[in-house]
Parts: C-alpha cells; structure tokens; sequence
C-alpha cells in the first residue's frame, strides 16, 4: 500500500505543504485534509512543494481541483513547486500547467505571492 | 504493484522510462475505477491484467468481475469548467483517455473489459503521450 506524509510549515504568510510519497485513492483523504485545516484557518495562499512526492494519480489532481475555485475567490492560490520529473509530466499530460502556476523552486512560489497578491492565473 | 508491473511490460515492449511511467499511471487509474466503481469500494477483489505487446502497440486489458459499469455515465470533462463545477471525480477516465490511444470498454460474460492501446512512436519522433 503507498504512503503518504504531509509536513507543513508557513513562511511570510504562504502555508507551504510538503507531501512525501504517492497520492492516489488510498492517501489522498491526507492531502485533502491538510490543505482543507489551511482554508478552515482562512489561509489561501499555499504552495505545494513536492520534491519528495513520487506520484500523484487523479484523486490527488482531484483533490486539488476541487479547492481551487474557493481559494482564488478568497483571493489566494495555490501553486507548486519543485516537481519531479514523474509528478510534472502527469501536470502537463491533463494540462494542469495551464491552470496551475508551477514553479522551479519553493522560493520563487514563495516570492510569487508579493508579486500580485495572490489570485492569479497561471502565464499563457 | 500494477504500475511496477505495467511500468516493466512497458519497458519490455520497448517504451522510454517516461512512456512506461505514463502507462502505469493510465492502467493504475483503470484499477482505482474498478475497485471504486465495479467492486464498490472492496480493494481484495480479483483484477486481471493483459498485457500484448504487438507490432508497434501495447495492448492492456483490464478485467474486473465485479456489478456492470457504464463508462458512458461518467461526465466528459472540461478543465476549464471543471473546477468551478467543485467536482473531483471522473479525472482519472480523463487522464486514461490522454495518454492512451484507445480506451474502450466491454461486457464479456459476468466481467467487465477495459481495453487500452497504446502506440509506440516511430523512432526518431521523441516521446509522446
């Protein structure tokens, strides 16, 4: 059965969620429930770091999806950063880069947020 | 263990690490289906994998006997809709359909068929989904 760990840590007022493993339809309540505790605290504007995560099948895209609508209305995002090759190919596959604002590294996500706030569309 | 399976059948046939990687994903979404929508949650039921490598094709069957499912009920997905309808379901068909070359899907006696064809790109044209 795959694992899964969702640390959290916050920094200049962005929740950064780092999950560690697979997300998919065993593990994906985990993932859910740690980006859900950040809207119940009013946090919109996370950023999910996934150097650690190995793979992510629908659910966890799902998972994602289905908060997103919320999030920017309360005008925040969610992002992602340092994906591995694996995770970002999934992305592109659905077309997730079209949606999502993906960043190289956790920082520039981070940096992002004093950009323009945190609503945003991801570039064309 | 199905996406270690698929990703080494993959291999075997002659797809790149990335393509095996995207195959796996495509027939780990087929099972996730079954489990969810043929066996009704129970994940200690039988599902059979085919694996036949033909010229220049993969072909993946996924076979589950569980209660008859219709894949014409799950919406179409529209991304750009998608997420202000608040739904999280019916990606992974999505997915299935992105990566693979066909999709479809049979009653065969008391089972339940879900047949995916992948192609190999000719040589030299790079990866592709």
């Amino acid at each position: 059965m795959s694992e899964l760990s969702v640390d959290r840590r916050e920094l200049e007022g962005v929740v950064l969620l780092y999950p560690r493993g697979f997300i998919n339809a065993h593990t994906v309540r985990l993932f859910e429930g740690a980006i859900q505790k950040a809207l119940d605290e009013g946090r919109y504007r996370i950023v999910v770091s996934g150097a650690e995560l190995k793979y992510i099948a629908s659910a966890g895209l799902g998972a994602i999806m289905g908060v997103v609508e919320e999030i920017r209305t309360n005008g925040g995002d969610i992002r992602l950063a340092e994906l591995n090759e694996t995770v970002q190919n999934i992305f592109d596959i659905l077309g997730f880069n079209h949606l999502y604002r993906i960043f190289p590294s956790e920082v520039e996500a981070i940096l992002s947020f004093r950009e323009g706030g945190g609503t945003g569309s991801p570039p064309a | 263990m199905i996406r270690d399976v698929t990703r080494r059948m993959a291999e075997v046939a002659g797809f790149d690490g990335a393509q095996a990687d995207q195959l796996a994903l495509a027939v780990d979404e087929a099972s996730t289906n079954v489990i969810e929508h043929a066996y009704r949650g129970a994940a200690d039921r039988r599902i059979e994998l085919r694996f036949d490598a033909r010229a220049g094709e993969l072909r993946v069957e996924v076979v589950d006997d569980g209660k008859a499912v219709d894949p014409q009920a799950v919406p179409q997905v529209d991304l750009q809709r998608y997420a202000s309808e608040r739904r999280t379901g019916g990606l992974g068909m999505h997915l299935m359909g992105r990566i693979m070359d066909t999709v479809t899907f049979r009653r065969a006696g008391r089972s339940n068929v879900c047949c995916m064809v992948k192609r190999k790109p000719a040589a030299g044209s790079g990866a592709a989904p």
